[in-house]
This record gives C-alpha cells, structure tokens and sequence, in this order.
C-alpha cells in the first residue's frame, strides 16, 4: 500500500503545480486491459472542482519504435479535439521521469465500454451497436482530414522519400522480424505476396493507426470517444479502412466484418460520402490481409518483450502463440484474393 | 523414469489449482482475474503442445521432403529433429526471399505447405479457432 500512497501523492504535489490550485488523488486504479501502457483511473480534487481523470503512462518497454511518445500522443489527440473528433479532452502532460518514473498525460475520463468482447455482445448496446458502422465512417472521416502540418503535429511519422505506405509497411514488418532474428517461412512469403500484389496509393493522411472496436469507448449513443492513438502516422487512409475489419476485431460476431458490428459494404459507402471519395474495395481486401501479417507480426514481438526477460508478463507471452490465427487468417485472405 | 504424475499431469494439476482456487479468489481484482485466464490458456496449450508435438513434427518433415523433393531422413532424437526442422525452415525463408517460389507449381505447392503448418499451429494453440474457420469454408 505504501507505493499505491506514494502514487498518490506524487501525482497529488504534480496536479496542484500543473493546475496552479490545489490538488488532491483521492483514489487510483489500474485499469485492466492494454498490453502496450500503464493505464490508471484517477478521481481527484482539482481546485475544488472533482475530476475523474485517466492516466497513460510508458511502460518500461515500448511495442515498436514507431510508436509516438506520450508528448506526441498528448499534441495530436489535443489536434483532434480541437476539429470536433470524439477524443478524450487531453488536460495535463509530464515528461518529468522524477514525477512517475516514466513520462504521462492525464485526460478527462470518458463513461463507456471500450472492452471489445462486450461492444459487439452485450445486449444493452444493442442500438449503440446499430449506430457504430455510420459513426465509425464519420469518425473516420474526420481523422483523415485533420491538416497535420496547420495543427503543428507534422512530428508523425511518414513514408520514407520515395517509398510508398505499403513499401513501408513491408519494410517495418520485415524489420521487426530480422531484429528478433525471427525466420518465418509463412510470414515471408505472405510479405512477398504483398509486395508484388500492391495496389498503389491514392491518397496520403493521417491515419489513427488502431482505428477499431476495442479502442472504442462505447455507451448507449454509440461512439463516445477514440482512445489509443499511439500508432499513428501519414499514410493510405484504405490502410484504416481495412485494418478495422480484421477478424480479430470482431470478437466472436465473426458474420459482421466490420468489428463484429455491422457489414462491410455500407461503412465503405458512409465513408466514400462523408470523404467525398471511391474506395477501391480490392485495395481494402488488401490491407486487411496486410493488416494481419502486421499484427501476428507484432505477436511475436510482444511475446519477445517477456521473452528477452525485461518484463515479465503471462500476457505478453500468451500472444506469441495468439499469432497463429492472424497467420491463418492472412492466408485465408490471400487465398482469396489468388495466391 | 519418474514417478506420477507425469509431465501432462503436472499441468493439469496446476491448471484445476487455478481454476478452481485461485479464480474465484481473484474475481475481484479485473487484471488478475484476466491474467490468471490467460495463463490457465497457456496450460492447455502445453498439454495439447504434448499431444501433438511428434505427430507434427513428423508432418511437417515429411511435406518439407515433398516440397523440396528430397529425402532426407529425420534425426531419431526428437529435440534433434526440431533444431534440424527449424534449420530448414530457415532455408526455406531465404529460398522464399530470393524468388525459388514466385512461379506457380512450386508457389501453390509451397502455400499448401504453410497453410497445414498453421493449421497444426492452431490445433495446439487455438483448436476451436481452427474448428470455427473450416466449418465456415466448408460451408461457403
């Protein structure tokens, strides 16, 4: 208990010097789920007023050196708020390492469900469920018009010169693999595939990055508020629109592509209305399958993040073996599309 | 060798301990709780990882032979053949990256290959995963 007070009140004498009033914790949990940060549910006194507040911090291992820090996070989830995007309001960031012992931003708690499973199956979200596919597309939209360089967030990163988001793609998962010196025959030739299978690239933007049901903060009026926004980046907006229909996202709703809630066809046609835009259904097939060698790729990296003995965790170690099914399912894909 | 219980036992032992008395115990603390699923998942893994194992490292010799079009014996010992099969596999990487299966025989054949090497996976990883996936191609 000494170090949950410690917390505490570490957090307490940071709130008071970065709201400028008095500020007091009153209570702080974790909160469960996400692999990749610390995450704690935070009820304070700032000023008087009580807040209940979210608090995202580094873990002592990072997922992928593409992802943004805290600091950046912080700066463009402010950007999407500022453009009507349903984001948390960030309030507070500390690089400090003395405050927490790992860099953290504090946000404005966000009533809902985000956990994936109870999104697509709890029966009292049923008519929040109905709203999500036309929601998910505005959102979306949204996202993909946000000016990253009048918003002074032009820190995201890029496709290399001369490179296209696919190019990239390819390279970070090859990349990823060689530096676990990880040789996976199926992994391999499904990248090749890629590679000589690439649809070109129409349009550059930002992109969420884990744009799907899971990162989602749901309640009865639907789409409350997207969290998660580690991973984003410039790139082919088709990228996020297939990525949130892989099969992992569906959560056991395996009949509706798109995360479980809702088909495919008539999200594509919201968001080719709200982006003013046709989509390239192919291209989309494509990056959900690329959206799958990705993420059974980065499997294997987090069970390396137990692995390598840094940080210990029954759940890290659980996905190395969780990436057999993104593997299946990318082969399924490409066995669609022709091998 | 050893007495009983045996290694397949040892984790089935382990695995009731968890379910049984530990769960109840932490149902209150949400990330323990979730934890505490995961790794009784991880047990069953293993036995299942028991079951299988030589079945499919027989296997997955033998289709490597018949995609190469060798035949190269198998190490007797089973931890032999694993290092062994994992050295092909390798080979096979460096062979798929340098173009050996762009054209279409030996691709179609090579898919074949990999397809039944992630199936086996997910027999021991994941079997209702699997079971879900083929009833549905089946009956599409």
């Amino acid at each position: 208990m000494t170090d949950a007070l410690d917390f505490q009140q570490r957090l307490s004498a940071y709130l008071t010097e970065a709201s400028g009033a008095p500020a007091t914790v009153t209570h702080a949990a974790p909160l469960a789920g996400g692999a990749s940060r610390d995450m704690w549910l935070i009820d304070a006194e700032v000023g008087g007023e009580a807040l209940k507040l979210v608090l995202r911090r580094d873990s002592p291992t990072t997922m992928l050196d593409e992802a943004l820090t805290r600091e950046q996070e912080f700066g463009l989830m402010q950007a999407a708020h500022a453009d009507g995007i349903r984001v948390a309001r960030p309030r507070w960031l500390c690089t400090d390492v003395d405050v927490l012992g790992a860099p953290f931003f504090l946000m404005d708690y966000v009533p809902g469900i985000a956990i994936g499973r109870k999104v697509v199956q709890a029966p009292e979200l049923a008519e929040a469920r109905a709203l999500l596919p036309a929601q998910m597309a505005e959102q979306l939209g949204k996202i993909h018009a946000l000016d990253y360089r009048a918003h002074g967030i032009d820190f995201l990163p890029e496709p290399a010169e001369g490179h296209t988001p696919i190019q990239d793609a390819i390279d970070q998962a090859r990349g990823v693999l060689d530096a676990l010196q990880i040789k996976h025959p199926a992994f391999e030739f499904a990248l090749r595939w890629a590679e000589q299978n690439a649809p070109s690239s129409e349009r550059l933007t930002v992109i969420h990055g884990d744009f799907r049901i899971g990162n989602l903060i749901v309640n009865a009026n639907g789409l409350a508020a997207i969290a998660d926004w580690e991973f984003s980046h410039i790139g082919d907006p088709l990228e996020e629109l297939g990525y949130c229909c892989m099969r992992d996202w569906r959560f056991g709703v395996r009949h509706l592509r798109l995360g479980g809630v809702g088909d495919r066809e008539p999200f594509l046609q919201a968001y080719e209305r709200i982006a003013g835009t046709t989509i390239d259904r192919q291209a989309v097939d494509y990056w959900e399958c690329l959206g799958n060698v990705r993420w059974g790729i980065i499997c294997l990296a987090q069970a390396n993040r137990h692995l390598s003995g840094h940080e210990p965790s029954v759940e890290l170690a659980s996905l190395g073996r969780r990436s057999a099914e993104m593997q299946y399912e990318m082969l399924r894909l490409i066995e669609q599309m022709g091998i | 060798m050893y007495d009983r219980p045996d290694l397949s036992e040892l984790l089935d032992a382990v695995r009731m301990h968890l379910e049984d008395q530990i769960i109840p115990a932490v149902k209150p603390d949400p990330r323990l709780y979730f934890h505490t699923l995961v790794a009784i998942n991880l047990l069953k893994i293993a036995g299942r990882e028991l079951v299988y194992r030589d079945a499919h490292l027989q296997a997955a010799w033998q289709r490597l032979n018949a995609l190469e079009d060798t035949d190269k014996a198998r190490p007797a010992d089973a931890q032999e053949a694993m290092d062994a099969l994992a050295l092909r596999s390798d080979q096979l990487c460096a062979a798929i990256r340098h173009g050996d299966y762009d054209y279409e025989v030996k691709r179609a054949a090579l898919f074949e290959h990999l397809l039944q090497s992630t199936r086996e996976q997910l027999e021991v990883a994941s079997p209702r995963h699997l079971q879900i996936l083929q009833q549905e191609d089946a009956a599409s």
